[in-house]
């Protein structure tokens, strides 16, 4: 078992080593092997966890740190399975997306030997157990990945949201590290188990809080979502994918990890996150509703999803703390899908979009259209993905969604008046959730495929490459999977989550519930069958009629051009309208003047802004750096004035240590 | 079983009653009840003519819609008989089942690029978004209070015994009508039979279709009525048996046409501004329910 460990990193280092040596065009292909070959092992260490069989390893690192337990439960197994198939699949797709652009080797070596790090350190934080080594691997992750998103460095807004997310990830590993230092200052140990003894002898919800705030940065919840929108569309497509698809949910298995070390107050807690996770919901899928800029959509619409993981982890928790199996499976089982479920859908919807950005050149959904006619699968990928991300019968989405729903009505039997007042409230928020999704992803998908094109593009579009292609096919493969046999998985949750809390190794109350989810499938497979049978009796009928094509019904209007076309902006108007308090849009536009009867040429330019980034974030930035003025003195680029500060350090140290004042 | 016979039957009459309605109450003698149910079968007839402009979606998309009200009405159940399908939870995937439907008729109409069609399919989005809320406060209501999870179970166990439940029912019926007029198009929220397409909302949206496609829409249209007439039918039946149940079923469908062809010719449709407002307060006496179960309940000593 430990050998393989030790391949996987040698095999890493190996090949960042060879990718120097290989000539530009097979940079790709190598970082696929050895992709395929981490994963490979990776998912073998994972495999025995999942029917419930713990992999326990530990690994010698050095006399500062000592041994390192590295532990694959279910849980880690069950997100390092869908790391490995989204970044295989992310590193797949990176092939045919980066062959269209001509590249330095300097700079595909650089790209492919941080995607081959990321991948493993990804891995990694969810097979340490100690906190010190966690961290490190953390930020491995955080830091490959921000490398990876400035990948086109010579724009100056990718350099910015790539500084933004930098500095955001450091603001969650300070919380991160708070929190295991508090566990060490406690227990004088940073492995995973003092983090069980400190929450047995002491007040669970601020350190709770304190881990929640760090990974909560990384997955998104509001009010710490700022980095998302911005990261997302600067990364290059197959970045974005993998990002979004996994890196955001390793905010989930952290939050997931500290849960299974709770030992009380799980009801406060779990009301917290759910709340918070409904607002979140809501929030992130209201501004992607409003984006023209596809990219940031899908990155808002990130947001949602996680809002809803959420929904399903508060339920989790209030399932515990109330001593429900029931909820407890509902929640966190609904939650895990979810998990899987979105980093399938969300992955193939951003290749999907990477590659209409390959074509055309432009995350603008507003000079698109028509693209249904010259890039076909790609619209139909689409499709898919807009289908099931909604939530939608009779795909994945509503799989996952439908046991989260159930999750919230068994809660809304409880006896508790506010959290009846809760759930009721949550059902409603989520049941608004799929309305607006169903919202924004009519408008992308009709906006951009859908119509006639809306510009002229510098080149025509075409339907991309297989090798862009055949990653996707699986992507929808494994939906389906999901989609019509997802008692097979829930099955799977269920082992991991009867490891997470011994409380609930009864899993007999909970048989009714996976025979529901069972039934699911059947029903939506009978759905597709109604489809079809009314499909066939059309085609039946249609071969004897008169099939004619002609222009648009124009309502009397004989010369319609495709700038009439309603537009994505026009399709979220009136929703913008109605929250202009939360959507706030920004106009800048010069009026007409009273007496000026000939209008010259003017300009009219709107963009929605992110609320919490506008009136929480950017004023406090603005504080920060007001008074961080005063200190600038420090910082004056003289460098004798540094040389004088390590001087003064050194002394310092010095005459500390001779007055025994520090040892 | 049984309510699927009895929706189709009372689909069949329920739009020419609407219809009929009208033309009384505007002094005309108006079409035989058959009418629309003619008119679909002659549609089945015809040929088509499509968009040069559509693709594969516009085609697609009245099939599924079809397909989505069908196994929407599959789900429900009549008084003690149940759906063909009843499930825990099976309100959720009648929601959802519908909102595919929804989904499918909306891309449809932004496929053929047509700006009135467009808008209408904007505002379709808009407004069923407002209006699930309201759906689900009070059926999450409605599950508090008869303490099950599926349709039938939940009907079958509400008692109406004191006053406050005949008030519950009669705001839930008052929800579930205005849901159905939303979600068919119907008065105050929508004309059909405006003359102008920037005022239209799902008649918009239908402009381009023709042919056994349009023949599909209407008679989901149709169905769609009788299921949520079905709903509220629900609402007083319980338990009581089948030679009681199976004429007061038709009967309340008849009650509910007449009413619904009533508000058409004595209403005007709302402002198009005023539309949302109209919905999100929906939602508002849904949890004007939710808060009568917890009185009920007594969950707030």
């Amino acid at each position: 078992m430990m050998e393989m460990v030790n391949v996987s990193w040698i095999v890493t280092l190996l090949a960042i080593f060879v990718l120097f040596f290989v000539p530009s065009g097979f940079k790709a292909y190598t970082a696929a092997f050895v992709i395929l070959v981490n994963s490979l092992i990776t998912s073998w260490l994972a495999f025995p966890a999942l029917s419930g069989q713990v992999v326990e390893l530990s690994i010698f690192a050095g006399t500062f740190m000592g041994d390192i337990a590295i532990r694959i439960d279910g849980l880690a197994a069950w997100f390092i399975l869908i790391i490995n198939f989204t970044s295989l699949t992310g590193v797949f797709y990176g092939i045919g997306y980066l062959k269209a652009y001509t590249n330095p080797a300097p700079k595909l070596t650089l790209h492919w030997s941080l995607f081959i790090l990321f991948h493993l350190s990804m891995v990694w934080v969810c097979m340490l157990q100690n906190g010190f080594a966690f961290l490190l691997a953390w930020e491995l992750m955080s830091l490959t990945s921000m490398l990876l998103v400035i990948f086109d460095h010579n724009k100056a807004q990718t350099l910015k949201a790539g500084i933004n997310y930098l500095v955001q990830m450091h603001i969650s590993v300070v919380f991160l590290t708070i929190g295991f230092i508090w566990v060490y200052s406690s227990t004088g140990s940073f492995s995973f188990e003092a983090i069980r003894s400190f929450f047995q002898s002491n007040n669970n919800i601020w350190l709770f809080l304190v881990f929640f705030v760090g990974f909560g940065l990384k997955a998104g919840f509001i009010p710490l979502h700022s980095w998302l929108p911005h990261a997302h569309p600067a990364a290059p497509s197959h970045i974005s994918g993998v990002m979004s698809g996994v890196i955001v949910k390793l905010g989930i298995y952290g939050i997931f990890r500290i849960i299974t070390f709770l030992n009380s107050d799980y009801i406060i807690l779990g009301e917290i996150i759910l709340s918070l996770s409904v607002l979140t919901g809501i929030y992130g899928i209201l501004n992607a509703s409003v984006h023209r800029d596809f990219k940031r959509m899908l990155a808002y619409c990130t947001i949602e999803n996680i809002g809803i993981i959420g929904i399903g982890i508060g339920i989790g928790l209030i399932g515990i703390g109330n001593g429900s199996p029931v909820m407890y499976y509902l929640g966190f089982g609904g939650a895990l899908l979810h998990v899987l479920n979105h980093s399938l859908f969300k992955s193939l919807l951003f290749y999907s979009a990477g590659s209409v950005y390959q074509q055309c050149h432009t995350r603008d959904m507003e000079q698109l259209g028509g693209l249904i006619k010259s890039m076909p699968k790609t619209a139909a990928i689409f499709l898919v993905g807009a289908v099931a991300i909604g939530g939608l019968p009779p795909f994945n989405g509503f799989v996952s969604e439908f046991i989260i729903y159930i999750g919230l009505i068994e809660g809304i039997h409880s006896n508790n008046l506010s959290q009846i007042l809760l759930f009721v409230l949550s059902l409603a928020g989520l049941s608004v959730i799929g309305g607006l999704s169903v919202l924004t992803f009519t408008k992308t998908f009709g906006v951009i495929f859908l119509g006639q094109p809306r510009t002229a593009l510098h080149h025509k579009p075409r339907e991309v490459s297989k090798l862009m292609l055949v990653p996707q096919y699986i992507i929808i493969v494994l939906m389906l999977s999901v989609a019509f046999i997802p008692h097979f998985y829930m099955q799977i949750i269920g082992n991991a989550l009867m490891q997470m809390s011994p409380l609930f190794a009864d899993m007999n109350t909970i048989v009714e519930y996976a025979n529901m989810i069972q039934g699911i499938s059947l029903y939506s497979l009978l759905l597709i069958g109604i489809a079809a049978t009314v499909w066939i009796l059309r085609s039946i009928v249609m071969k004897q009629r008169i099939q004619r094509t002609a222009a648009t019904w124009g309502c009397g209007y004989v010369a319609p051009n495709s700038h009439q076309q309603y537009t994505g902006k026009s399709f979220s108007k009136p929703l913008g309208k109605i929250l202009n308090f939360l959507l706030i849009e920004r106009k800048h536009f010069e009026e007409l003047n009273p007496g000026e009867i000939f209008p010259e040429k003017r300009s009219y330019v709107s963009h929605y802004h992110d609320f919490f980034e506008r009136n929480l974030i950017d004023p406090l930035i603005s504080r920060l750096n007001y008074s961080a003025n005063y200190f600038s003195f420090i910082q004056n680029g003289r460098v004798q004035s540094y040389v004088i500060y390590g001087i003064v350090f050194i002394l310092a140290m010095f005459i500390l240590t001779v007055f025994n004042i520090v040892s | 079983m049984l309510s699927v016979l009895l929706i189709v039957i009372a689909s069949i009459f329920f739009t020419g009653i609407i219809i009929r309605t009208k033309s009384l109450a505007s002094g005309r003698k108006g079409p035989g009840i058959m009418q629309p149910v003619l008119d679909v079968i002659r549609l089945f007839r015809k040929g088509v003519v499509y968009s040069e402009t559509t693709s594969f979606v516009f085609q697609i998309a009245p099939t599924i819609y079809f397909a989505s009200v069908i196994m929407a009405m599959l789900v429900v159940p009549f008084g003690q008989s149940r759906g063909v399908l009843s499930f825990n939870g099976d309100f959720i995937f009648f929601a959802y089942v519908l909102a595919l439907g929804k989904f499918f008729s909306i891309i449809a109409a932004m496929d053929t690029g047509s700006s009135f069609e467009g808008m209408g399919a904007s505002r379709e989005a808009l407004y069923s978004m407002f209006a699930e809320p309201a759906f689900f406060i009070l059926m999450g209501s409605l599950a508090l209070l008869s303490g099950h999870t599926s349709f039938q179970e939940i009907f079958a166990a509400l008692h109406i015994g004191s006053q406050i439940s005949y008030a519950l029912a009669a705001l839930a019926t008052f929800v579930l009508l205005m849901i159905a007029m939303i979600e068919s198009s119907r008065m105050p929220i929508d004309d059909p039979k405006t003359h102008l397409e920037l005022t239209m909302i799902h008649e918009v949206m239908i402009l381009d279709n023709s042919g056994f496609d349009l023949g599909l829409i209407f008679t989901a249209g149709y169905l769609k009525f009788a299921i949520y007439g079905a709903l509220i039918v629900n609402l007083f039946i319980g338990v009581i048996p089948y030679q009681y149940a199976i004429p007061s079923f038709f009967a309340i469908q008849f009650v509910m046409a007449v009413a619904i062809g009533l508000i058409e010719s004595f209403m005007a449709r709302f402002r198009m501004s005023h539309n949302p407002q109209f919905i999100v307060a929906l939602t508002s006496v849904s949890l004007l329910i939710f808060f009568g179960v917890l009185l009920i309940l007594q969950k707030f000593m």
